[in-house]
């Protein structure tokens, strides 16, 4: 197998006037859990199902674990795994039903589909249910018997299409911790696409965004936000305008404001805060916090999607 | 190939027993027609409903009938439930989702023929009570089999070529139902046109062909309208637009 998993090139794919990938190229190395975000419409479930060979390209190529998208689809849907857009599971099937289907659709032998249905429903919390139709199950159950139809038959690359939406917070960081023990445990290259920036950050080796069809940034989660801000916040008591005011005077400080009792003070790039703390305990100020925020991969990844944002700025980011 | 054909028939065959098993779903109204031409229509006729060579007419057109409550839902279903495109996402070639589904429909009318000629025997048994048991011969079964096989293959045909292109299973079933509507009583309609001397020629005509031969003529035109119908399914049968849709 190649040491990419996924590799596609300048793919375009129109549906009439809108265009849903718009040259996109983008690289996933195997073995890692890759996040694609991105706003609603911005081409994520087009570039899923353009990976699995379910919609062709109008333009550009792709090779899914070394698999042509166009010429060998079908190699590359025996060895994928996929939850897409719906769960898809057949609800007036069982539970049992539902992963045994899967495992006779990749020939499993019938003891191995046994023994794998009760490995992945023990590890879900679902087996004391197995035997209940699907449809009676809540939202939460579903998109975990999704998961593990997904994965049932050990593809070496699953596709997850917002495994997490609509779940509750709880259930939302099970079937994540579920996630990421499927990825350690087994190797397995993990494709998803969330709105959920928190997901992405914990769960995510590399994260790719995704704005109108491109590719905006690509990188790790903690690359792509900036290293630290150079705002810095100060609470404490003897914090006056006047005192923001005479700020201005340090080294370093470009602007100096108090927002809600708080000193609020924009550092030129690289400064360090030390100096600005000691002029302002020289002041007499009695510092209560001291705060440099340092940007989320929502705040990064707002800048990359919002149309003021400047696509691709962020450091990591590798567009082509 | 043939493997991946039986998993998909299988599946379908799980969701019609489910759809079965439950009365409210279409198990009852399965039940009283079951009931109604397995236990009054032979109580009416007596033996003859086992050996007439009229019934060799009337046992496709009851399964071939029952096979359309279900394989409008085929592909249709799979769309409205949300489950295609997963279906679609996986190893399964075009040719075996397609002919499973076939499979699994004709599997049905078969069985709803058997268990129907299985209450008939029994209801006439007891109805001609100290006769022995009341059965066809076993050419008449054979010619039953086949014909209900090809009429059940070919009403699938048509099912999966309309459910392939509607939007939803109301729509696919309306279709159908006309579809049906037409293919049942034009014959109907035909004899009605032709005069007294003109039905009596066609009824002349008929039974010089015999039964061996009317079953043949029949079976190939049947067989022939499977396979174009099955070809047609194919070739509508397109992945990435099944996807998108």
């Amino acid at each position: 197998m190649s040491t990419l998993a996924i590799e596609a090139d300048g793919l375009v794919r129109d549906f009439g006037a809108v265009r849903a990938l718009d040259h996109l190229s983008l690289e996933v190395p195997a073995g890692i859990v890759f996040g694609f975000l991105g706003p609603n419409g911005a081409g994520k479930t087009t570039a899923i199902r353009t990976f699995l060979g379910l919609v062709e390209p109008n333009a550009g190529t792709a090779r899914v674990l070394g698999f042509d998208t166009r010429r060998e689809s079908d190699r590359i849907r025996e060895r994928a795994g996929a939850l897409l857009e719906h769960h898809g599971l057949y609800e007036r099937l069982t539970a049992e039903q539902n992963l045994d289907f899967a495992g006779r659709v990749w020939r499993m032998s019938s003891g191995d589909r046994q023994a794998r249905t009760r490995e992945l429903l023990e590890q879900f919390g679902l087996w004391d249910r197995r035997r209940e139709a699907a449809g009676k199950w809540s939202r939460g159950m579903k998109q975990k018997l999704a998961v593990a139809r997904a994965v049932f038959h050990r593809p070496p690359l699953v596709f997850l299409d917002e495994p997490t939406a609509g779940l509750d917070p709880v259930a939302s960081a099970a079937l994540r911790d579920d996630l990421a023990a499927l990825a350690s445990g087994h190797g397995v290259t993990i494709f998803l696409t969330t709105h959920n920036l928190v997901e992405a950050e914990r769960l995510c080796d590399l994260v790719g965004v995704i704005r109108r069809g491109r590719l905006a940034a690509l990188g790790p989660p903690a690359s792509l936000r900036a290293a630290d801000s150079n705002i810095v916040r100060v609470t404490g008591t003897g914090l006056n305008d006047l005192m923001a005011g005479a700020a201005l005077a340090v080294p370093g400080v470009l602007v100096a404001n108090v927002v809600d009792g708080a000193l609020e003070v924009e550092l030129g790039e690289g400064v360090r805060t030390a100096p600005l703390i000691a002029w302002l305990v020289e002041r007499g100020v009695e510092i209560d916090e001291v705060r440099r925020d340092r940007p989320s991969l929502e705040d990064a990844f707002l800048e990359l999607v919002t149309d003021d944002g400047a696509t691709g700025s962020a450091s990591a980011s590798v567009p082509r | 190939m043939t493997a991946d054909i039986f998993t998909v028939a299988w599946k379908e065959w799980l969701e019609f027993r489910d759809q079965l098993l439950r009365l409210k779903r279409g198990g009852l109204s399965a039940l009283i027609v079951l009931l109604m031409l397995g236990i009054i229509t032979p109580l009416q006729m007596g033996p003859l409903w086992l050996t007439s060579p009229l019934m060799l007419a009337y046992w496709p057109l009851l399964s071939s009938g029952m096979v359309s409550t279900l394989i409008a839902d085929a592909f249709a279903g799979e769309r409205e439930r949300h489950t295609l495109e997963t279906l679609l996402a996986t190893r399964l070639s075009d040719t075996s989702i397609l002919l499973g589904k076939v499979l699994a429909a004709i599997l049905y009318g078969l069985l709803f023929t058997l268990a129907n000629i299985i209450v008939g025997v029994i209801t006439l048994t007891i109805r001609h009570f100290g006769e022995g048991i009341q059965t066809p011969s076993p050419s008449h079964v054979a010619y039953m089999l086949i014909l209900v096989t090809l009429a059940c293959s070919t009403l699938a045909g048509i099912g999966v070529f309309i459910s392939l292109k509607a939007a939803t299973v109301r729509q696919a079933q309306q279709t159908l139902g006309i579809i049906m509507m037409v293919l049942f009583i034009g014959p109907v309609l035909f004899i009605q046109f032709l005069d007294t001397e003109g039905r009596l020629s066609l009824a002349g005509r008929l039974t010089a062909l015999g039964t061996g031969r009317l079953v043949g003529w029949a079976s190939g035109i049947l067989l022939g309208a499977s396979v174009i119908l099955i070809a047609m399914a194919m070739a509508r049968f397109k992945r990435g637009k099944l996807s998108l849709d």
